[in-house]
């Protein structure tokens, strides 16, 4: 039967710098995640826009939707 | 054997066999059989045996530890065997009685007058607390009483159990308020009992008691624990738990002690001021803070005694923590005070290694305070001095001492990521210091396995600091520019590093090549030939799962600085990613970024990711299926099933997004039907949040963009986007909301066209 350690972290920061450095990493690569796929949207969505310039909008979804059984 | 076997069903007879042999006379066999029971209930999962068993081993055990019983070597194996045994006890706990007759007797046995039984008693307890924390009610003032008479007179091991039960008490209602006060769901399975709130009046004083229990030298020794220390920590949670009504409770013993002549009391009070600044509300604390910062500084630089410099330290580190910063009301830090504090601070990084350490530790958490301070930081005019110190710091010949050096550079990192512009050529100017430092650690000299160790950890600490200082430098154009100058010899010495054997090393080197690509971009390609075996062998680390984890991040980060450079790596980056996601030997939580990460390189490689279709397709579309239906799972599993499912979805997009406008996008039309599937699925369980939501409204949107009229019919056919992109459209989120409106514009291209 293991020894019951109840030592706890004394005089030391809840997150150590390390952990930290990790999760800023992560901040920083998700948000140039979001970056790049927002890039890509938006070179499709102003070629959408030019688009449907030039035609009548259309509502979506406004055609019955084909029922499930 | 039985940890093996029980669950198979392979060994029935084990445990009325052992139980036969509790009625046998002599003592010693009683004694083995409860000590085995104790063993076969650590390894054994509760769900194997059966409720009639675990009665009868639970009358076994608790028949062995009650006063009746005269042989001690007996009581005290049946105590052991109780603790483990308690994970088996639930049904019991709910029974009144049974419930009574188990904690009497617990009870009992911390009065036993022997030490092991009490302290393996108090153990059952502390276990207990945790484990039926709500069943507690009744027995809570008796507890109280015996926790009591053991803080305050028995030996240590026991009464530092005794103090361990309050502190677990705190642990769960510090999480059920915290349940409570979270907006999630606003409520908590178990209820809060209050027991802190109630112990208050009686419980603080008996903590406060404790800190005048100190050990000479209690701050140089890295595996001291004694009372004081686990009271100072317990006080710190009751304060976390009750918030504001400490405060008055701890006030006059402060006041009392801190100007005693002896040591202990000066130390006591310190520690005791310094334990309950965070809970209570910066307006309760703020006043007294005020009056005693200055009291802090003085101590600092005078009071003869370390301990009570060392506590003095982080005491100030603590108030900078909690009290100090961009969301707290009343400035504790002004104009006028600030470079007394400072002086102070880098002086005091001149004392003894415990006491330096702590002034560094202060020093970190002023720097955050000014994270979000803007242009101009109230920290520019001594930022020189205060890096010159630092570093002074890390040359120590003692800095190995107290984890002094690693305080140094971690607050160094702190310094320079809440710099400002202001201060930005200071920053460029670290760049060749810490690269010299680190180039000096790989000069070839021959060292002891000791020395080799040391070495390692001062090399880590040097890439993390570089790691801070590029993501710094990288992230405004002009300083990036400048910055570039350094990125050849930086990128060697980092691949020079990546020689030595150590986990920790690697990772942060990877962090800081990772940091170092994002600044770079695509002339990243030139370093990639001998960059990419360090790649690949991170990729394959499943024992230190933290590298591959990181590893796995560097490869999205150079997926967006190379795009199409990227491609010849790339069977061999797939080839590794696709084995580390088969492993069950690599960690669960490095599978949701590998996922997201085949969605990096789809969208850096465009359609030629068309030859790995047919191995990442299956893998997405089976950690799909296993992510959608979640029904049953708890708090954690919850939370890992949205990372996976935010993952699968990032790989979705990604792939989508790079077969735009190519002539391949047929491809991905059988894949179309499941994909929508399994939004419909996610969409139904109503348990994704809000990160998914946006991944999810945003692939729908992708699929129909990259398909077009193909995908058209599809998505009108499917039981939920329709609803599933209103909700997204009057979604308070903006990030969702955005996405929706993307999806909606796609989608209605594709259907216009249909």
């Amino acid at each position: 039967m293991a020894p019951h350690d109840l030592r706890r972290p004394f005089k030391r920061p809840a997150i150590s710098d390390q952990q930290r450095r990790r999760e800023l990493t992560l901040l920083r690569q998700n948000q140039s995640r979001c970056d790049a796929q927002n890039h890509a949207r938006f070179l499709a969505s102003s070629v959408l826009a030019l688009h449907s310039q030039s035609q009548s909008p259309e509502p979506i979804f406004e055609s019955p939707i084909v029922e499930h059984e | 054997v039985a940890g093996i076997e029980l669950p198979q069903k392979q060994w029935p007879e084990l445990i009325g066999s052992l139980l036969s042999n509790i009625h046998q006379v002599p003592a010693h066999v009683k004694q083995a059989t409860l000590e085995t029971l104790g063993y076969m209930c650590e390894e054994v999962s509760p769900d194997v045996v059966d409720q009639d068993q675990v009665n009868k081993i639970l009358t076994a055990v608790v028949q062995g530890m009650n006063a009746s019983e005269a042989n001690n070597d007996v009581r005290l194996a049946a105590t052991r065997a109780l603790y483990n045994a308690l994970g088996f006890a639930q049904a019991n706990f709910s029974n009144d009685m049974e419930r009574d007759y188990i904690m009497r007797v617990v009870c009992e046995a911390t009065l036993s007058p022997e030490v092991k039984i009490r302290q393996a008693a108090f153990e059952c307890l502390v276990s207990i607390s945790s484990t039926y924390y709500e069943k507690l009610a009744p027995y809570i003032q008796d507890i109280f009483n015996i926790t009591a008479k053991a803080v305050k007179e028995d030996e240590e091991p026991v009464a530092l159990q005794a103090i361990e039960f309050w502190s677990s008490i705190c642990d769960e209602e510090i999480d059920i308020l915290e349940e409570y006060g979270g907006d999630f769901t606003g409520d908590s399975d178990i209820p809060c009992f209050y027991f802190i709130k109630q112990a208050l009046p009686a419980l603080v004083p008996m903590l406060l008691e404790t800190l005048l229990k100190q050990e000479e030298d209690q701050d140089q020794d890295e595996g001291a624990w004694n009372i004081a220390m686990a009271g100072g920590t317990c006080l710190g949670l009751v304060a976390r738990t009750v918030g504001d009504d400490i405060v008055p409770l701890v006030m006059p013993f402060i006041e009392e002690n801190i100007t005693k002549p002896d040591w202990r009391q000066r130390e006591a009070a310190t520690y005791a001021f310094g334990s309950i600044l965070e809970g209570p509300s910066p307006d309760k604390l703020t006043p007294t803070v005020n009056v005693a910062l200055n009291f802090m500084l003085s101590a600092l630089t005078k009071d003869p005694n370390n301990h009570v410099k060392d506590t003095t330290a982080w005491t100030l580190g603590r108030i900078f923590e909690f009290l100090h910063g961009s969301t707290v009301e009343t400035q504790i830090i002004t104009h006028a005070n600030c470079q007394q504090i400072i002086t102070v601070l880098l002086q005091s990084m001149k004392d003894v290694p415990n006491v330096a350490e702590k002034a560094c530790g202060a020093l970190y958490f002023l720097a955050q305070g000014y994270e979000d301070v803007g242009s101009s930081s109230p920290l520019t005019p001594f930022f020189q001095e205060i890096v010159q110190s630092l570093l002074t710091v890390t040359h120590r010949d003692d800095a190995g001492e107290s984890r002094l050096r690693t305080a140094a550079y971690e607050t160094l990192n702190e310094v320079v990521r809440c710099s400002t512009d202001e201060t930005a050529p200071m920053v460029l100017q670290l760049v060749p210091v810490i690269m010299m430092e680190l180039h000096q650690t790989l000069e070839g000299q021959k060292l002891s396995s000791d020395e080799r160790e040391k070495q390692n950890e001062l090399q880590g600490l040097l890439c993390g600091c570089l790691q801070v200082i590029i993501q710094k430098l990288g992230s405004s154009e002009p300083t990036k520019y400048v910055f570039m100058q350094y990125a050849d010899q930086i990128m060697s010495l980092f691949l020079r590093v990546f020689a030595c054997r150590s986990a920790t090393v690697h990772e942060e080197a990877m962090l800081a090549i990772g940091a170092l690509a994002y600044a770079t971009g695509p002339d990243f390609a030139k370093y990639m030939q001998e960059f990419y075996k360090y790649l690949e062998m991170g990729l394959q680390n499943f024992e230190e799962y933290q590298v591959c984890a990181v590893t796995v991040g560097v490869v999205g980060d150079i997926c967006r600085a190379l795009e199409d450079k990227i491609l010849p790596y790339c069977d061999g980056i797939m080839t590794q990613l696709l084995k580390d996601l088969s492993s069950n030997q690599l960690h669960r939580s490095v599978k949701p970024p590998i996922f997201s990460c085949f969605g990096d390189i789809a969208l850096a490689i465009g359609e030629n990711f068309e030859k790995y279709l047919m191995y990442a397709m299956p893998m997405l579309q089976s950690a799909a299926e296993l992510s959608a239906h979640t029904s049953g799972a708890d708090d954690e599993m919850t939370e890992y099933t949205n990372l996976l499912r935010n993952g699968i979805l990032e790989a979705y997009s990604g792939i989508f997004q790079g077969f735009k406008n190519s002539p391949k996008t047929q491809l991905l039309m059988p894949y179309a039907p499941h994909i929508l599937q399994f939004l419909d699925s996610i969409y139904m369980e109503k348990d994704m949040d809000d990160v998914v939501m946006k991944t999810a409204i945003g692939v729908l949107g992708d699929l129909a963009d990259t398909l077009g009229s193909n995908a058209g019919s599809l998505i009108q056919q499917s039981l939920s986007s329709k609803d599933f992109l209103n909700e997204c459209l009057s979604s308070d989120d903006h990030l969702i909301k955005e996405s929706a409106e993307w999806a909606k514009l796609a989608i209605s291209r594709a259907i216009s066209t249909t």
